[in-house]
């Protein structure tokens, strides 16, 4: 079990707000890693500084082994990262099937030369791509919406969507912005299903989320913070008995939440 | 004759639309400067070919060059004029902020154009490109112009296929990710600048191209003859037609252009007011374009996504909303019921009226 995502002293400050202060914690491979805290603690600044969305004033990121300082975003997630964002972003002019086809990432062949010159053999090759997104649209229930365009789905099949995306694209590491906004329990399950299939399959995962039950079932490791800085890390079980972590978030009676 | 050159001009302008289409249609950036490319297409067309100037006439250049050379060699410059635009202007701009700074180019060179006389005579404009190789082929003056219209339709079709296999292939499904939501497209490893910047280049290189043809089939060209209202007539062309769909963007240019521009001629004016005809043309355009947004936001045929006709599943695509909704097991009931709403918004949605729910730009 090694750490594939290293955060060393990230620093970042919008004007006289300090949102992240030397934030330091790693990521395994094969694992769900929580990242909780409350609202403005900085976590979705430190998404966003991972994936290269925003940049550090100072401290590291280290990506399976490479620094990411200066990368821009799409430079980043063809290192094999993939992050969401708080809600759904599908691209919503365009088919459920072009939505997942596109996670895919078959890079080479958007080359405007290459679609021009030699538009039958990618079409020939796209066809084994093709396949495996209806299998993968078929484990999320969307098989039969494929040629409707995304922005007629609804909000839970907007999730379902995201997530086959995610499936698509077979990253290496996956960071979940709170990926149960909005979510109905019976939806929150299967969703919580997919991310523990993502870890089993070997990839790392991150997800930033409000909902406790959830980070409780799903996440092997817990990264709290509060007001920019990390304040706890380790398994769920022992935060309860952290004084810091119940008086930042969990309160006194964590049930409410 | 006055048809072949009605058709002749509308055919031009097809192209172009093409070509702008790839930018505002695909790319979503709503590009201001692209009626300069054909300009300067143009321009350059006329003094690569027609000669030396005589004085007081005077302009760079006046080489005397093959007339297909000229065009080739201003779509080249044209692209280049493209790139350095396209650099500025797609990096970091977008909406308005983009559609302002390519008008300030634009205007920049329609300036620069009309009062440095030794660039292009200025006002005066170059002129004298008339029928380039018309002894050669041993043709009338009117057969030319019919060989001509022969030779821009063959282009056109040409210009359509090219786009119409880009617009199926992967660079269009991507370039229309980009358009739709940057961010994601990023998350999923493509590089923004770079997709709007290569979309934007192929759009300049049809334009130089037009700007070529434009020279021939006008013989004289000065600044009146690319004013920016011209570049809002290819817009509306596009929204008529269908924004993202190339067959219906060339129907949108012929239905503009010959339906309103041309037909309106024929309206009659008062003999006291011999400006009616002109202004209720112009009155006609903006009413047509005021409809269409009401009604048929998307025109005349809308953007076609490529359909997945694969083997998995069995279940149609269509199925009526009801069964779509009782297709994910598992879900309360109210949550089917919402479902259920959702799916029959959507069918009513399907039915009519908007395409391009919320993000137009």
């Amino acid at each position: 079990m090694s750490a594939l995502l290293e955060i060393e002293n990230l620093t970042k400050s919008f004007g006289g707000v300090h949102a992240v202060r030397s934030c330091t914690f790693s990521v395994p491979e094969g694992q769900v890693t929580g990242l909780i805290g409350p609202n403005g603690a900085g976590k979705s600044t430190v998404v966003d500084l991972v994936s290269g969305f925003g940049q550090p004033d100072s401290g590291s990121v280290t990506f399976a082994g490479q620094p990411l300082a200066g990368k821009r975003p799409d430079v980043i997630s063809r290192l094999g990262l993939i992050r969401t964002f708080q809600t759904p972003r599908e691209w919503r002019n365009l088919t459920v099937m072009d939505n997942v086809l596109l996670a895919r990432r078959r890079f080479a062949s958007e080359s405007l030369w290459r679609s021009l010159t030699r538009a039958r053999r990618i079409r020939r090759e796209e066809e084994a791509d093709r396949a495996a997104v209806r299998d993968i649209l078929e484990r999320f229930q969307l098989a039969e919406l494929r040629n409707e365009l995304a922005v007629r789905l609804s909000g839970g099949q907007k999730r379902l969507l995201e997530f086959a995306r995610i499936a698509a694209a077979e990253a290496r590491l996956i960071i979940l912005d709170e990926p149960m906004g909005g979510v109905n329990p019976v939806l929150g399950a299967r969703i919580g299903e997919a991310v523990r299939q993502f870890a089993a399959e070997g990839r790392a995962v991150v997800v930033v989320e409000h909902n406790l039950p959830f980070i409780e079932n799903t996440c092997h490791q817990v990264v709290v913070m509060d007001l920019g800085e990390v304040i706890a890390q380790g398994p769920f079980s022992g935060l309860r008995d952290n004084p810091r972590v119940v008086d930042a978030y969990l309160g006194m009676d964590q049930s409410h939440e | 004759m006055y048809w072949v050159s009605v058709i002749t001009e509308a055919g031009i302008f097809a192209i172009l639309a093409l070509g702008l289409d790839v930018i505002w249609g695909w790319g979503g950036d709503f590009d201001l400067a692209f009626y300069g490319y054909l300009a300067l297409g143009s321009y350059l067309t006329f003094v690569l070919t027609i000669g030396k100037p005589t004085p007081p006439v005077q302009y760079i250049l006046g080489f005397h060059l093959p007339v297909l050379l000229s065009i080739l060699l201003a779509v080249v410059v044209v692209v280049g004029l493209a790139a350095v635009i396209g650099a500025i202007a797609l990096r970091n701009l977008r909406d308005i902020y983009f559609a302002v700074t390519t008008l300030g180019a634009v205007s920049a060179l329609y300036l620069l154009v009309e009062n440095y006389t030794p660039l292009f005579d200025g006002y005066n404009g170059v002129y004298g490109l008339i029928n380039p190789g018309q002894t050669a082929l041993n043709l009338t003056y009117n057969g030319y112009r019919i060989v001509f219209l022969g030779v821009v339709l063959v282009l056109l079709v040409l210009a359509y296929l090219l786009v119409q296999r880009l617009s199926r292939s992967p660079f269009g499904r991507m370039l229309r990710a980009v358009r739709e939501d940057e961010r994601a497209a990023a998350a999923y490893g493509r590089p923004v600048f770079g997709a709007k910047y290569r979309a934007y280049l192929f759009g300049a290189a049809l334009a130089g191209l037009t700007g070529g043809l434009f020279a021939i089939f006008i013989s004289a060209f000065n600044p009146s003859a690319w004013t920016p209202q011209e570049l809002l007539v290819i817009y509306a062309a596009i929204l008529v037609g269908g924004r993202g769909n190339p067959r219906g963007v060339i129907l949108g240019v012929f239905v503009v252009y010959i339906g309103f521009i041309e037909l309106t001629r024929y309206l009659p004016s008062p003999a006291s007011r011999p400006d009616f005809a002109p202004a209720a043309r112009q009155i006609l355009i903006g009413l047509m374009i005021i409809l269409m947004l009401r009604f048929r936001p998307e025109g005349l045929f809308r953007e076609r996504p490529g359909l997945d006709r694969g083997p998995v599943p069995p279940a149609p695509a269509a199925a009526p909303a009801s069964q779509r909704a009782a297709a994910l097991p598992g879900l309360t009931s109210e949550e089917r019921a919402r479902r259920e709403g959702d799916a029959s918004k959507a069918a009513r949605r399907r039915a009519g009226k908007t395409e391009r729910v919320g993000k137009t730009e």
